[in-house]
């Protein structure tokens, strides 16, 4: 089920939310099996093998993780209980994300003719890093005892379960075992509803009404100059809108229940820097892999050298992780190399004096944005040549097009360039405030602008008129 | 304090909801009025303008436009005018014809044209169309319940913001004034309606380079293209005889039976003697599979007394020469009219003692021929 569609919109979330609140009235348990009893139907909709595969992942990593946390285990123990449930883990997410890709490439090798087809299961990327997190975290101390339900809860939640963002324990379980979240709260209903709307808008207008811009790029001709960048441009804009937008209706969905789900975006394009742009672009992700690869590596403990091995390394998983293609792993490492390059500029690089330092900003930023651009090129081609092709088609000035039909291309994705760098985002118009929960704190203010009121009524009718029958979200392959 | 904050939010609530369905409903009456599509009515207030995605303008043009003739196909067929298929045939004709459909989509379009009153159907049929021919609600392409007409269909046509900009642009292009200027800025990029004459749907324009696009050159590079390594693992992709038969008898036979008072002439058309001949070469499993199917389709079709099956896949003088090609099976426009000529004049007609005559030509053509390297 898509949170972009009707029977989501008109069915399944109004129900959830009338069951939650009303079982709400009988006690703090019961909503919270009811919101995991609803997340797995919500799960089980497009494919009910998959929620078997899904609970039995939640069995073993309880499991272990009760293992974990009891104090009655020696620490050798303990440690191969760790290690069993992260290889569980990671050898099942092996098998139906990467065992076709291992077969690929074992047979362009030796040329066996083994082909293994296996369907990835939604979100399996996504529940197996917050599942992998609770077990380090169990194993390192910092996890109280859960109750079922709750630990259930927490990793089939619905809002966050097909793309993110990435949950911590810590931060959710609390939050499910409170009371005030089971009573309706009309401000946080109305802050969620207009979150989501903006997530439905950027979903449904911003990302698929740019969305056929990107085949002058990636589609079957080979482009020309123009249409190579209005192409990989347009892809940037729409897998930004397209992500975030998917991450605001979750943070919209959440806190119609009264949960608050960490931000995942933060204007990314803004970013004066590639440090910068991943403290803005897919931030849980990002911070997964610094708390529990990055880190655990070494992170820059052991010297400068080592630091950019285990930065690259890092960033070669992250781009592996996102699907089983070398393109992505290109791009993984192409983003290692980037992070390198800044930590050595900033550790090496000429100190910018006051009088050029909004020249070296502002070249900063387009250089930070031209870089991310060209990585987005191997993550969305369809092959390395492919990207490549369309690489020296930006590189080469000599063949351009530039017709009407581009001409108005380029006006469309300098449109989505303006809202992109110079827009606000949506914590910022409705202060939301994921560590202090706060959200719309300014909301006494809105019966004095009602105009902001009826804007939000728009973007929310756009969004649900904007709604294709084939519009999936881009983050549900990973 | 906070009693009262809840209740403001309540109230808000309230409006946002309101003030979001008289959105939607006024996106409603807009598509209602100016209905892009002409599913209610012809255009008459607004000026009309068609799409060139055919499965969902073909909804509105089966409601909308006078015909007594059908022309299905795939894009072997898309590029067909109207006006020559009515001038060439005497008829009255409405094109379907869909690029990559499959039997199950054009059997369900031409279905949806019948119920209109059409009283011949003129069919371009590939062998791959019926391969794979999923469940038509299934297809997430075609608006079946636009076809229907019913409640689920008129109202995601009704609420739909893609259409709605498309109506407001109709809108604005049928005020006088600025009529010029949004003219201008209709390209297919950013609006689905760009057309006003419903002859050009899908057509050739009459600017375009014909020759570039049809050349031998670009015949003989799509050939090796498909027969590399690489290609060739897609010319067996999906053939299945026992599954294509069924999806014949459902989608074509079934269609034929169930409307004896409509004439249905159907044609194999002429693919460049190099598909034929890149399967010999890199697929020939495949090529048996399609000269059996297609010696059961002419043995099927001609026992209907209302189906003439023309087979044109064995006409030398077009088939061998590449520079009617685009590729190894599109061919150029100069093809069509011809096409339409031997329709005219009821030539290479299967007939009922002899079903695979023409086949037996087209292999014997197959066998013998030899590229050049």
């Amino acid at each position: 089920m898509l949170f972009n569609s009707y029977p989501f919109i008109f069915l399944f979330l109004p129900v959830a939310l009338l069951g939650y609140f009303a079982l709400g009235r009988l006690g703090n348990l019961a909503p919270v099996i009811w919101l995991a009893l609803a997340s797995l139907a919500f799960y089980a909709s497009s494919n009910w093998q998959f929620a078997l595969l899904l609970l039995a992942s939640i069995a073993f990593n309880y499991v272990v993780g009760l293992l974990l946390i009891s104090a009655r285990l020696g620490s050798r123990l303990r440690f191969a209980a760790l290690a069993i449930g992260v290889a569980g883990d990671l050898l099942v997410l092996g098998t139906f994300k990467y065992a076709g890709f291992l077969a690929a490439n074992f047979n362009a090798i030796f040329s066996t003719g083994l082909t293994v087809n296996i369907l990835l299961p939604v979100g399996i990327s996504f529940y197996t890093f917050t599942q992998i997190a609770f077990l380090v975290d169990a194993y390192r101390g910092n996890v109280a005892r859960y109750a079922l339900p709750h630990y259930a809860l927490f990793v089939t939640y619905f809002p966050h379960l097909i793309a993110g963002p990435i949950l911590h324990h810590r931060d959710m379980i609390p939050q499910f075992e409170r009371a005030e979240a089971k009573r309706p709260d009309a401000h946080l209903i109305l802050c969620g509803l207009i979150i989501f709307a903006i997530g439905l808008f950027k979903k449904t207008c911003l990302a698929d009404g740019i969305q056929p811009l990107v085949a002058l790029a990636f589609g079957p001709n080979t482009p020309s100059f123009d249409q190579a960048w209005i192409g990989a441009l347009s892809y940037a804009f729409q897998l930004y809108f397209d992500f975030s937008g998917y991450s605001d209706m979750a943070i919209g969905i959440s806190l119609m229940f009264g949960i608050f789900l960490p931000l995942n975006f933060n204007s990314p394009y803004k970013a004066v820097n590639i440090i910068d742009f991943w403290r803005r672009w897919h931030m849980t992700l990002s911070q997964f892999l610094r708390d529990y690869l990055y880190i655990p590596l070494g992170g820059n403990r052991r010297g400068r050298v080592l630091r950019y091995v285990n930065l690259m390394v890092t960033m070669a998983l992250g781009g592996l992780w996102h699907g089983a293609a070398w393109t992505f792993v290109i791009w993984g490492v192409l983003h290692g190399l980037y992070l390198c390059i800044n930590h050595a500029w900033n550790n090496y690089g000429p100190a910018i004096g006051p009088r050029h330092a909004p020249a070296a900003d502002l070249a900063a930023f387009v250089l930070t944005f031209l870089s991310v651009v060209v990585a987005w090129v191997f993550f969305r081609a369809d092959s390395l040549p492919s990207a490549i092709t369309i690489l020296s088609r930006m590189a080469d000035p000599t063949q351009i097009i530039f017709g009407r039909a581009e001409m108005i291309a380029a006006v469309f994705v300098a449109v989505y360039a303006g809202i992109a760098w110079f827009g606000p985002n949506t914590q910022t118009i409705m202060g939301y405030d994921h560590r202090n929960r706060t959200v719309g704190e300014a909301l006494g203010a809105w019966r004095m602008r009602p105009a902001f009121l009826y804007a939000g009524a728009a973007v929310l009718a756009f969004g649900i008129l904007g709604i294709q029958q084939h519009s999936e979200f881009i983050y549900f392959r990973f | 304090m906070i009693r009262t904050r809840r209740a403001a939010a309540a109230k808000n609530l309230l409006r946002l909801l309101c003030a979001s369905g008289l959105i939607m409903l006024m996106a409603a009456a807009l598509n209602f009025v100016v209905d892009p599509l002409q599913i209610f009515r012809p255009a008459r207030l607004f000026a009309a303008m068609y799409s060139q995605d055919s499965r969902m303008q073909n909804a509105g043009l089966i409601r909308s436009q006078d015909f007594d003739t059908v022309f299905m196909g795939t894009s072997l067929a898309i590029h067909f005018r109207q006006s020559d298929i009515d001038r060439r045939l005497g008829v009255r004709s409405l094109k379907l014809a869909m690029s990559g459909s499959n039997s199950h989509e054009q059997g369900f379009v031409l279905a949806a044209a019948l119920a209109r009153g059409a009283k011949r159907v003129i069919w371009e049929v590939d062998d791959w169309i019926f391969c794979d021919a999923p469940d038509i609600e299934a297809n997430v392409y075609l608006p079946a319940d636009l076809y229907r007409r019913n409640a689920r269909g008129v109202a995601s046509y009704l609420f739909s913001g893609a259409m709605a900009r498309e109506s407001a642009w109709i809108l604005a292009r049928s005020i006088p004034p600025i009529e010029p200027a949004v003219a201008r800025l209709t390209t297919e990029a950013l609006f689905k309606f760009p057309l006003s004459r419903v002859d050009d749907i899908n057509t050739i324009s009459p600017g375009s380079n014909v020759s570039e696009a049809y050349n031998a050159n670009k015949t003989r590079a799509a050939f090796a293209h498909i027969t590399d390594p690489v290609g060739s693992r897609f010319l067996a992709e999906g053939y299945d005889y026992d599954a294509m038969v069924r999806n014949f008898e459902r989608d074509a036979a079934g269609l034929i039976a169930g409307h004896p008072d409509v004439q249905f002439d159907v044609y194999l058309p002429p693919y460049s003697i190099l598909q034929w001949v890149a399967m010999r070469d890199a697929s020939p499993s495949t090529l048996k599979i399609v000269y059996d199917f297609t010696a059961y389709v002419a043995r099927r079709l001609t026992q209907f007394p209302n189906a003439k099956l023309y087979d044109f896949r064995a006409i030398r003088e077009v088939t061998h020469d590449l520079s009617n090609y685009g590729d190894v099976i599109h061919h150029s426009p100069a093809v069509d009219l011809k096409v339409l000529s031997w329709l005219a004049a009821g030539d290479y007609v299967i007939g009922r003692t002899a079903p695979t005559a023409s086949l037996d030509q087209l292999k014997a053509q197959v066998e013998a021929y030899r590229v050049e390297r």
